[in-house]
């Protein structure tokens, strides 16, 4: 399994695992449900929606309120967009074949990283020491779905621009 | 990549203040807001060069450098500007999933 993606004239083909295009599905729904519910209890809220002004809460209430609306709206269109796509996908040679704009493949990389960012989130990912999970554990599980949208989200990134990634083929870092 | 080489021409400081002499009073007035990315367990290196390139249009070794000083030292500045833009900046990086505040310039 290599080379989700690749250039193909103007558009970049994905070519994605069944399990993978399911897997995007149901997270998908369950972000979705996230950022329709806004509950503030919810980690993966706190994350997608985090503070905007340092050291002074009443501007940062004040900037948060007034980017919300626009940042729901943008991260819902990301999540329903990626559904569309997701339908459009062709059967090929046991995996499934989506073709996408350039505006798609950015969007995707976007919708890649909230998944991930709300994955993490639930599961606590700041505090977790990865070496000590172990294999029964349910978050062992979450954070190899985590390394498994990362992966597809830095090789569509060595499509989209790949000065970004120029400085990272012996292996996909993390942080910033 | 349209989008990225149209974002990469535009200047890092904008030389408007210059040109435009009626504001420049008006802008001196308000003191320029610190744009801060903060360090996260999550985002890729290289998702968040990306993003800063994206974003500011700063060339890849700049943005990679900054990447680096959030990845090493917890957070960069990358950023220094009048308070409304800063708050665009702040919400473009939100909606690309960087953890990003901005503070008044000390």
């Amino acid at each position: 399994m290599s080379g989700a993606f690749r250039r193909h004239g103007d558009r970049i083909r994905a070519e994605l695992e069944p399990f993978e295009v399911q897997l995007l599905r149901q997270l998908r729904d369950s972000v979705r449900a996230s950022v329709e519910g806004q509950d503030p209890d919810d980690p993966a809220i706190a994350r997608l929606f985090p503070a905007t002004v340092s050291g002074d809460d009443e501007a940062d209430d004040e900037l948060r309120r007034l980017i919300r609306d626009d940042l729901v709206q943008s991260k819902l269109e990301g999540l329903d967009a990626i559904v569309e796509l997701l339908e459009d996908a062709t059967p090929n040679r046991g995996r499934l074949r989506l073709e996408l704009e350039p505006e798609d493949a950015m969007l995707v990389l976007g919708v890649l990283n909230d998944l991930r960012l709300a994955l993490g989130a639930r599961i606590g990912i700041e505090d977790i020491d990865r070496d000590a999970l172990r294999d029964g554990d349910p978050r062992t599980r979450t954070v190899a779905i985590m390394d498994h949208l990362g992966w597809l989200q830095e090789q569509l990134l060595a499509v989209v621009d790949p000065a970004s990634v120029r400085h990272y083929d012996e292996g996909h870092g993390e942080g910033g | 990549m349209g989008l990225l080489d149209a974002r990469m021409a535009a200047p890092a400081t904008a030389p408007v203040r210059e040109q435009e002499a009626d504001t420049s009073e008006l802008v001196e007035e308000d003191p320029p807001w610190d744009v801060l990315v903060w360090d996260d367990p999550v985002n890729l290196m290289s998702y968040v060069v990306y993003v800063f390139r994206k974003v500011f249009g700063y060339p890849e070794p700049i943005a990679r450098k900054l990447m680096l000083e959030v990845h090493n030292k917890g957070r960069a500045l990358v950023a220094s500007e009048p308070r409304e833009q800063a708050e665009m900046y702040v919400h473009q990086l939100h909606q690309h999933g960087l953890q990003a505040t901005m503070q008044r310039s000390s």
